[in-house]
Formats: C-alpha cells, sequence, structure tokens
C-alpha cells in the first residue's frame, strides 16, 4: 500500500510547504481586475479542502478606503463559472488601528469569523474567501470599518449582461429577419429565446418560421424568422444560462406592410406631378402672353402708321423739322 | 422679339442656377450619404462590406462614363426632355431597389438604372447653365454646385432618421420619391433664346471635332491628373488622423470644418471668377497648386492646429478650384460644343477619380503610413496645375468672354419691323 501514503500525504500535507505552494500559485497565477502587486502581510492562512481539491479559477479583488472617503466604493465583477474568491479591503487612517471594527456583510446579513484582519502601518488589511459555486452565492459582499464612521466598500458579483439592440427592429412582411443576442465574453451554457403573448412569455418553439441558430460563436445567439406576419411582431426575449445564475435581453420586432411606406410616397409622387404641371402651364402662359404682346404692339404700330398717313400731309413740314434736329 | 447672341447673364439663368443646384444635391448628396443604407445592407443580406460597396462604386462609375451620352443626347433634343427622362430613370431604379431580394438585384436597379438616370441629369444641366451666364458664369457655376455641399450636410441624418423608422425597403422607397423631383428640376430648364447656328454637325461630329481640339485635350489631361489626387483626403483623411491617435470624435469634426471651408471656397471663389479679370484658367492654377501644397504639406504637419489650418486651408482651396473646372471649359470649346464636351470632360476625368483613392490605398499598405499618399496626391494636382499653363490665352490680358462690338450691330439689323419710332427707341 505504498500508494496510500502519498495519498495522505496529499491530503494532509503541512502548514509550511502549503504556505509555499500558495505563494508560488499566487505569483503564478495571472491576477484579475485591478494587477497591482499585492502584499498581503498575513502570517497563516486557513485552509479550505474545497480550494486545493477543485481546480476553479482564482478571482482577487482589491478595495482601498481612507478615513476620507465620502462616497461608498463599489466594484462590479462579472462571474460565469465557479470560482475561488479572495476579496481584500484596505483602511488607512491616522487614528489609532485597535479601535477600528472591522466586519463583513453579503447582502445584509453578517458573515461569520472567517476572515482575517491584519495592520501594517497605518493601514488596516481584511481578506475574505470563500468559493462560488452556484448563484446562491453570488450577490454583494462588503467590507465595513468602522470607526466614528463608518467606511464601506462593496463588491457586486453579476453574471454577463446581454446586449441586443436598443431600437426596435423594423421588417416587412414577406420578409425574413435574424434577431441576435451576445454577450462579452461568456460562455453559456444554454441559450433559449421567448415571445410574449400579452404579459406571459412563451418558449419560440418548433414554430413553421422561426430557426434557432446558435452555431457560430457561443457567445451569440440568433434567431432567424422567415415568411415574417404581421403578427410575429412584438418583444421577444432572448435567455442565456450559466452556471451561476440567469440573464436575460428584451428585442422589439415591428412587422410593416407595404402600405406603409406607400402613402408618404404616393403623396410626394403627387407633388412632383402638380410642380411639374405648374411649371410648364406657367411657361406656356407667359409664351402667349409675350405672343399677345407682341401682336398688340404691332397691332399699334400699325395703327400708328395708318394716322401718320393721314396726318402726314398737314404735318409734313413740322416733322421734317423734327428729324433734321434728330439728325443731329 | 429682338433675339441675342450674348448669354442673358440672369433673368431665367438664376431659375436655371436653382435647378442645378437641387440637381446636384438630389444626385450626389444622395450618392454620398448612401454610406447610411451599408450597416443596413450587410445585414440584410449577409454579404461582405466589400461586395456592397460595389453598389455605390457602380452607380458612380455609370453616371460618369455614361455622362457623354445624356451630353450627346441634350445637344439633339435640349436638355429638358433629357434631364426629365434622366429623373424618371433615377426614381425608378430606387423603387425597383425597394424590392430587392438579392445584392444583384441591387447592383442592376441602384447600379446600373439610377446611374444612368444621373448620368442623364448632371452635365446637360451644367451645360445649360454655361448657355445662360457669360460674365457670371463662375458665381452661377459655384452656387449650383452649393448643393453638393449641403445635401451631404443634410441627407445623412434625413436618411438615418428614414431607416429608423422605415427600414431599408420604405426608405429607399421614400429616396425613390425624392429623386423624382430631379423631373421638376429639368423642367426649369428652358432653352436660352440664342440665335445660335445650329449645332455644327449632330453629335458625333462634335464629338470627333472635340477629339481633335489639342486644348481640349490638354486640358482634359490637366482635369485627369487633378481628380485623381482631389478625392483622396475625403477618404483617407480620417484614417491618417486616426494613425496619429486622434479620437473619432474630434477627426469627424476636423472633416465638417473643411466641408464649410469647402463651401465658402465654392461661392468665394465662383464670385473671384467672375470680378477678376483675364482668363478664367488662372484663378484654376492658382487654386490647383495651392490645393496640392496644402496635400503635400498634411504628412508634415503633428500639431492639432496645424492640422486644423491645413484642413481649413485644403476645404477653401478644393472648393475653389471645382466651379472653375467648369467653367474654363465654354471658353476653350465654345456654346456650341459646350454639351458634348463637359460630357467627355467628365468621362475621361472620372478615370483619375476611380484610380486615385485605390493608388492611394496601396501606397498606404506598401509604406506603413499616409506620407507617400497625400505627397503623391499634392505631386498630381501640381503636374495637373502645370498642364494648365499650356492652354491658350492664359498669358493674354483679355477675357474672350468679353462681347464684342460687331455683336451689337447684327442685333440692330435683326429687327423685323424698321419704324422709325423703333429706331429711335433702340438708341
Amino acid at each position: 500500500m505504498r500508494a496510500l501514503p502519498g495519498l495522505l500525504a496529499a491530503r494532509a500535507p503541512t502548514p509550511r510547504l502549503l504556505l509555499l505552494l500558495q505563494c508560488l500559485l499566487a505569483t503564478a497565477r495571472p491576477s484579475s481586475a485591478d494587477g497591482s502587486a499585492l502584499d498581503l502581510p498575513f502570517t497563516s492562512l486557513p485552509l479550505r479542502e474545497e480550494m486545493m481539491a477543485n481546480n476553479f479559477s482564482s478571482e482577487s479583488h482589491n478595495i482601498s478606503l481612507t478615513e476620507h472617503s465620502s462616497m461608498p466604493v463599489e466594484k462590479n465583477i462579472t462571474l460565469e463559472r465557479p470560482s475561488n474568491v479572495n476579496l481584500t479591503c484596505q483602511f488607512t487612517t491616522s487614528g489609532d488601528l485597535n479601535a477600528v471594527n472591522v466586519t463583513w456583510k453579503k447582502d445584509s446579513e453578517q458573515l461569520e469569523n472567517n476572515y482575517l484582519v491584519s495592520a501594517t502601518g497605518s493601514t488596516l488589511y481584511t481578506q475574505y474567501r470563500f468559493t462560488i459555486i452556484n448563484s446562491k452565492q453570488m450577490g454583494s459582499y462588503s467590507c465595513f470599518f468602522r470607526e466614528e464612521k463608518e467606511q464601506r466598500g462593496t463588491f457586486n458579483f453579476k453574471v454577463p449582461e446581454l446586449h441586443g439592440k436598443n431600437k426596435p427592429l423594423i421588417s416587412y412582411v414577406g420578409d425574413s429577419t435574424v434577431l441576435t443576442c451576445k454577450c462579452q465574453n461568456c460562455f453559456p451554457l444554454n441559450w433559449t429565446w421567448y415571445s410574449t403573448n400579452g404579459s406571459i412569455k412563451v418558449p419560440v418553439g418548433v414554430q413553421m418560421n422561426k430557426y434557432v441558430i446558435n452555431e457560430t460563436y457561443a457567445n451569440e445567439t440568433k434567431l432567424k424568422i422567415t415568411q415574417l406576419l404581421e403578427e410575429d411582431g412584438g418583444s421577444y426575449w432572448c435567455h442565456a444560462l450559466f452556471q451561476l445564475g440567469e440573464s436575460e435581453e428584451h428585442i422589439e420586432l415591428v412587422v410593416l406592410s407595404y402600405l406603409v411606406p406607400l402613402k408618404p410616397f404616393l403623396a410626394i409622387v403627387a407633388e412632383v406631378v402638380l410642380l411639374v404641371a405648374t411649371i410648364l402651364l406657367c411657361e406656356k402662359y407667359t409664351q402667349k402672353k409675350k405672343k399677345h404682346s407682341d401682336e398688340g404692339k404691332e397691332f399699334e404700330q400699325i395703327e400708328q402708321l395708318k394716322s401718320d398717313d393721314s396726318n402726314g400731309i398737314e404735318n409734313n413740314v413740322p416733322r421734317h423739322r423734327k428729324n433734321e434736329s434728330l439728325g443731329q | 422679339m429682338a433675339r441675342r447672341t450674348e448669354p442673358p447673364d440672369g433673368g431665367w439663368g438664376w431659375v436655371v442656377v436653382l435647378s442645378a443646384f437641387f440637381q446636384s444635391a438630389l444626385v450626389f448628396g444622395v450618392l454620398r450619404s448612401f454610406g447610411v443604407f451599408f450597416v443596413e445592407f450587410v445585414a440584410a443580406f449577409g454579404e461582405q462590406a466589400a461586395r456592397v460597396s460595389w453598389i455605390a462604386s457602380i452607380g458612380i462609375a455609370v453616371q460618369q462614363f455614361g455622362s457623354p451620352v445624356g451630353s450627346a443626347l441634350s445637344t439633339k433634343f435640349g436638355p429638358r426632355p433629357v434631364v426629365m427622362t434622366g429623373g424618371i430613370l433615377a426614381a425608378l431604379g430606387m423603387l425597383l431597389a425597394s424590392f430587392a431580394t438579392s445584392l444583384t438585384h441591387l447592383y442592376l436597379s441602384i447600379g446600373l438604372l439610377s446611374g444612368s438616370g444621373w448620368a442623364l441629369t448632371f452635365a446637360p444641366t451644367l451645360a445649360c447653365l454655361s448657355c445662360y451666364f457669360s460674365r457670371r458664369r463662375s458665381l452661377a457655376t459655384a452656387l449650383a454646385l452649393t448643393g453638393v455641399g449641403l445635401s451631404s450636410f443634410a441627407f445623412a441624418p434625413l436618411f438615418q432618421w428614414l431607416l429608423s423608422h422605415y427600414a431599408w425597403r420604405g426608405s429607399l422607397l421614400l429616396v425613390s420619391a425624392l429623386s423624382l423631383h430631379l423631373v421638376a428640376c429639368g423642367a426649369l430648364l428652358r432653352p436660352p433664346s440664342l440665335a445660335e447656328d445650329p449645332a455644327v454637325g449632330g453629335p458625333r461630329a462634335q464629338l470627333t471635332s472635340l477629339l481633335h481640339h489639342g486644348p481640349f485635350l490638354r486640358y482634359t489631361v490637366a482635369l485627369t491628373l487633378i481628380n485623381t489626387g482631389y478625392f483622396i483626403p475625403y477618404l483617407h483623411l480620417v484614417a491618417h488622423l486616426q494613425d496619429l491617435n486622434w479620437d473619432p470624435l474630434p477627426a469627424a469634426f476636423l472633416l465638417s470644418v473643411a466641408a464649410i471651408s469647402d463651401l465658402v471656397g465654392r461661392v468665394v471663389s465662383g464670385w473671384l471668377g467672375d470680378a477678376v479679370p483675364g482668363p478664367v484658367t488662372r484663378l484654376l492654377m492658382l487654386w490647383t497648386t495651392l490645393t496640392g501644397v496644402s496635400l503635400a504639406l498634411f504628412p508634415v504637419a503633428r500639431a492639432p492646429t496645424a492640422l486644423v489650418a491645413l484642413a481649413v486651408a485644403y476645404g477653401f482651396t478644393s472648393g475653389a478650384l471645382a466651379p472653375l473646372a467648369f467653367s474654363v471649359l465654354p471658353e476653350l470649346v465654345g456654346t456650341k460644343r459646350i454639351y458634348c464636351g463637359l460630357g467627355l470632360l467628365q468621362m475621361i476625368e472620372s478615370i483619375g477619380g476611380l484610380l486615385g483613392p485605390p493608388l492611394s490605398g496601396y501606397l498606404r499598405d506598401v509604406t506603413g503610413n499616409y506620407t507617400a499618399s497625400f505627397v503623391v496626391a499634392g505631386a498630381f494636382l501640381l503636374s495637373g496645375s502645370g498642364i494648365l499653363l499650356t492652354l491658350p490665352d492664359f498669358f493674354s490680358c483679355f477675357s474672350t468672354t468679353t462681347s464684342r462690338p460687331q455683336d451689337l450691330v447684327t442685333e440692330a439689323l435683326d429687327i423685323k419691323v424698321p419704324l422709325p419710332k423703333e429706331g429711335l427707341e433702340e438708341d
């Protein structure tokens, strides 16, 4: 049974070896989020069986507070797979560190004493480690430092959010359209689509014209609807299932019939026809006027000629004189 | 009614300017704002961006290569029926496009049909404008071309609004109705009552005579070179700015600044072209040289203030050369061959417009930045302006468009009823 001592050794190694192992692991794994290498002055670490036996990823997050922080400090963390979580809060104050009361809360209930507190110089550190396995462990975790005033730092754990389209999707009867839902850097276990009938969400089943396409990328899903009818319009929901919870997004589909743009189209065409007719008629009218005025002028001139001729004999002498004066 | 051999330089001519203004807005404004539909087509047909951009490319190519056809037809039938037909074709193309089920459908309806409609509108209108104006030709052309700039501002948000309410099918339907206004603009193109000799031969004879006309050919080569460099900043300025680590919003703002100074440049140049005595070719050469210089300086400028100043300078000078490029032509070939001349010119210079941007892109790929592209663009412009030196009347002191005394005498002798009273009125 040589294997047994080996196994036993793996299950309950010495604390010193584990400390070394932990330090090595901490330096080897890339730290998430803040990336600032925190030098945690902790001398002893609680050991959890799950933390060593599982192969979950590790998450480390840190919040810094001072006695003068006026606004509550929050950090939003997106998580989709079970992970080992390592939360640290540090508090800098000029007062007496021993007089500071440190507590941790999840949502609004107080957590028991499985967190650590330590101090260096004028900074107080507290660390809370736990594992998130399912949706019950998601939520808001807060660290509290109470002197005279209470300072608070909150870590919000959420599943990835989905992004659809903010504006409604417009399409026409007889067309086909694709509704897309996607999330950044996520791998949901399952995608589902719902359509709403009034206020009831009905899953999009195996209907004639609706196909769910999930192939291309794991972080997006598409719902293709062909041969659109007016009843196909309305609200659609895409639903993503993660190990740590669910997420959903709303997309609006509007199906129009061809009559909707046809009415303004016909109105504008009628306006253009009117314009063209007006322009051409105006031109004909002015041309007629010109012709009439030309004819009128010629008529006048002919009349003048006649009258001049008739008066010519009497006014001959004055006319000649007029012409002479102008001839100069 | 006495018939005049000289263009009226006003009167109904201003209505033609208005018509040309709306036409350039409806043709080029629509083309330039088509990028708004681009995203919708990519999503609706699931095609790649390159294949969708062919729609606009085919449209532009058909519009430019079809210009000689439009010009030839308007020489024969006059501008009015040709432009009205063009308007109907353009609107029909968009209408059919709204029923499209595939990308090929769009290539044929928007690219081919609407493109040929546009080809029948623009060249005849500008030629008609030149028939109406001689002393104020540059200003009239400039005012007409401002339609392009203003519509680029207005149509992009309008199309976006249409898309958000009617999707692309309904929007194409309504853009078709909008394009139908080209017919109304065409109805305004009353042929001027000039006592011209009938056109020298038919369109074919005119084309052959133009192709043997030395100055015209040199001018075409000059404009082709200018065209090669002209469009490059519109396409590559934003990318160049992003290479210099500019944010998208300030980069877009810089383009708007250039567009505004383009508009101002057009009008100022038009006014200047008429106010300054002497051939317009000299002014064209001035603006072209300045544009080339400002383009070549772009890679050198690094500071934001320098870039803004260069953008304003480029916008102003490039806008300034646009109307003059059209008003030089009547001086070269005469009003009788203006229609054919304009069409032929557009067709040949479009080669430059089509080759310039890909060449610039290729240089960018090879060298890694836009320095070479901008310098080459500037070089094209400068060489084009150099060829302008070889045009006739460049160094003369008088403009060829001033009215000659013998024309007035012909007028006086043309009176039908030679009454003494009428003779006195004439004086």
